[in-house]
């Protein structure tokens, strides 16, 4: 490892240590019993959040759905896997998307989009690789489409956020590169508030024995920009579009 | 480090406050920025809004008091998701880091996401002289780059431009035609950044906020830009003021909603992005490397001084300067560095100097509002108040604003305020001495030192015929009516 320049990690918190006006480590009580939870404790609490979003899922969807549509996205709330294909396929059409790149996430095989796409004469590639694509190939079809389709791991009825979190088969440039993205959200997928998404977070973490993946993506509605003597105008380097296709409960209560 | 300009900030200002369509500017702040943050709060409730202050001042306040424990906890979680820490204590350091990763990696070209510590660190002209090209890709933040500025503002870095001047800019640096809408130009800079974005080598970020109990970097952005900067290149740097850190990803959300909020009134940004080291094997993409420079600064002078560690604080939120009757008057370049505003005028003479920025702490009325408006509660007016003091008091002649006069008169002025029958005395022989200068129950100048110094820039009320105090023991006080 190449040796940089710089203060050695010593030197600068003895440097802070000398500011604080001590010579060393003080105990530290912990803020509040959350920031010094363990895994017991966190699981604990990781349980009573899915008991309660269990329990009032079908309004948190609904929640989600208003709070999503104040923030800017187009919420298409479905009922049936093929309708959320049609969504799609709808929207893939309204854009005048040529090629649509999708991430490999699972939500796939439960909402097959590929056949219907190609039957709709739109080019769809899986932005993953494997069978001879690297990465750059896949940055390339992502750079080329003109639609992005991800699966969120949470989405979050206090905000209107979704959450990407990383996993195979999806690339961090699906939902930002190309000009319109797509978000398929499933029941399951709902989370009350910020909270509860960091919560089951640090959860993973402490489970994975200090690992939480390389990222945590929210994203809440269009890019935009106010710099210009405070005009909103949305669509800068992120999408202009967003769609929300929003399975609800009974979906797969079948 | 840029230019230091802090000397300046008197006829600096004298000049911005003429100068009509930084008026203009100025006033979308109060209407735009601050009405939003007003309406927001009233949403959450009023209520709800001061436990979410207060709560988020005790989370800064114990991570301060422990910093050093905090941050050994982030360099550890940073270095188990894979990442390199790097402390620089001060902006030669980080400069001279950043330069060695740029050396050893090869980088000819690095995208740059908004950040306030870079602008400290004169990071970009340091990099250009190093051959490597550097864009910054907040549209904000372009638009300055491009016109060879400074931001005049922490969250709105070109609101000082008319769009009228970002379009001739434009025209003159990007060879389009020019067309001041606003919709267009959002679009030019998109197609001019968006090459730069994916032939960058490294991208630069700086933080909202690091997380000690995952070792991870948080930015919020609005435009994208800071998710491209941290995605598509092979390279990650991320650099951040040492007192960005909190202790646990559980205490984001608190923040996360305190701090749009405060600044544009909106209720979450479109992108939070939360970096926890580089990628892993099983990713499709993302940066091979993540470095994170923790910069120092002059931080440390806050943090050794128990009257000014509040102002490690801040979450740059840009809420102060909004609400400031002088920010709203002479814009955030007066200031003469980094910094602007009221949050400004602590950190800036403490980060360059008390004696570089004498004017500073004196460039407010004291009125509060900028402590009102503070999502951790900071609380502005004291510190100006203190760092006042030591203008006038300190024995360093160099730092030392007050000349022998005008503290002897404050001694005096302060002996007789204290004493009921003095201040009595020298109501009446003010009263008499005033008469030559009072016009229209206003001192406009007092034709001698230190009377004439104060007054270059203010009116002095009269000595009015009946005081308070008069009024109080003749009309107010007497039992009959305090009976009613």
């Amino acid at each position: 490892m190449a040796a940089y320049p710089g203060t050695s990690q010593s030197d600068f918190i003895a440097s802070i240590r000398r500011a604080l006006g001590r010579p060393g480590l003080d105990a530290v009580e912990p803020l509040s019993p959350r920031a010094g939870d363990g895994l017991e404790e966190l699981e604990a609490r990781a349980l009573e959040v899915s008991n309660r979003l269990k329990e009032s899922r079908t309004s948190l969807v609904s929640r989600l759905a208003e709070t999503a549509a104040l923030r800017g996205w187009h919420v298409h709330r479905v009922t049936q896997s093929e309708a959320a294909v049609g969504v799609v396929v709808d929207v893939a059409r309204s854009v005048g998307a040529q090629r649509v790149a999708r991430s490999g996430q699972d939500v796939f095989s439960e909402i097959p989009v590929d056949e219907a796409l190609g039957n709709a004469g739109l080019g769809v590639a899986a932005a993953v690789m494997g069978d001879g694509r690297d990465r750059d190939g896949v940055r390339q079809d992502i750079i080329r489409a003109n639609m992005g389709i991800t699966g969120v791991d949470y989405a979050v009825a206090e905000t209107g956020s979704v959450v990407v979190v990383p996993r195979a088969g999806l690339s961090r440039l699906v939902s930002l590169v190309p000009p319109v993205h797509l978000a398929l959200v499933r029941p399951g997928d709902v989370v009350e508030s910020l909270d509860d998404v960091f919560l089951l977070r640090r959860l993973e973490y402490l489970q994975k024995g200090g690992d939480m993946g390389s990222y945590l993506n929210f994203i809440t509605g269009p890019s935009r920009t106010a710099d210009i003597e405070q005009t909103i105008v949305i669509g800068v380097h992120g999408p202009k579009e967003v769609h929300m296709v929003l399975l609800d409960e009974h979906s797969y209560e079948v | 480090m840029p230019a230091v300009q802090t000397r300046d900030f008197i006829p600096a200002s004298s000049i911005s406050i003429r100068d009509p369509q930084l008026r203009r500017a100025l006033q979308r702040v109060g209407a735009g920025f601050d009405g939003a943050r007003r309406e927001a709060i009233e949403e959450v409730s009023p209520e709800a809004w001061e436990s979410w202050r207060e709560e988020a001042r005790a989370v800064k306040a114990h991570t301060l008091d422990h910093l050093d424990y905090y941050l050994e906890m982030l360099t550890r979680n940073v270095e188990r998701n894979g990442g390199q820490v790097h402390f620089a204590v001060d902006a030669a350091e980080a400069n001279a880091i950043v330069s060695s990763i740029v050396q050893a990696r090869g980088v000819q070209v690095v995208t740059k996401g908004k950040s306030m510590v870079s602008e400290e660190l004169d990071l970009n002209h340091v990099l250009e002289a190093a051959g490597v090209e550097v864009y910054e890709t907040d549209l904000g933040e372009y638009i300055i780059q491009l016109a060879g500025e400074t931001p005049s503002h922490l969250v709105a870095p070109a609101l000082h431009k008319t769009k009228e001047q970002v379009a001739q800019l434009f025209a003159d640096k990007l060879g389009v035609p020019y067309n001041d809408d606003i919709e267009e130009m959002a679009r030019v800079a998109r197609t001019a950044l968006r090459d730069k974005f994916l032939a960058a080598d490294m991208g630069i970020s700086g933080a909202n906020f690091l997380i000690a109990d995952t070792g991870s970097l948080v930015i919020i952005t609005n435009e994208g830009n800071g998710r491209l900067c941290t995605s598509a290149p092979r390279i990650h740097v991320g650099i951040a003021g040492m007192e960005k850190v909190i202790p646990s990803l559980e205490n984001l959300a608190l923040f996360l909603r305190l701090l749009p909020r405060s600044a544009t009134g909106q209720r979450i940004t479109s992108y939070l992005s939360m970096v926890s080291g580089p990628r892993r094997k099983a990713d499709e993409d993302g940066p091979e490397e993540f470095h994170l420079v923790i910069v120092d600064n002059g931080r440390s002078r806050l943090l050794a001084d128990p009257k000014l560690r509040e102002a490690l604080y801040c979450i740059r939120c840009g809420a102060c300067l909004n609400i400031c009757p002088v920010y709203q008057k002479v814009g955030g370049h007066a200031y003469g560095w980094v910094y602007p505003g009221p949050i400004g005028s602590i950190v800036t003479p403490e980060l360059v100097g008390l004696k570089e920025a004498k004017d500073l702490p004196f460039a407010s009325s004291l009125c509060g509002a900028c402590r009102e408006a503070c999502p951790v509660k900071i609380n502005i007016p004291r510190m100006l108040l203190h760092l006042r003091g030591q203008l006038k008091e300190s024995p360093a002649p160099e730092v030392r604003s007050a000349t022998r006069g005008e503290r002897l008169l404050a001694r005096g002025f302060a002996a007789v305020m204290s004493r009921p029958a003095l201040l009595a005395l020298g109501r009446k022989a003010a009263r008499a001495l005033q008469v030559p200068f009072a016009r229209g129950g206003r001192i406009a100048r007092v034709p001698f030192p230190p009377f004439s110094q104060w007054g270059r820039s203010r009116d002095l009320p009269s000595i009015p015929s009946r005081s308070f105090r008069d009024v109080w023991d003749r009309e107010l006080s007497s039992p009959r009516r305090n009976g009613r």
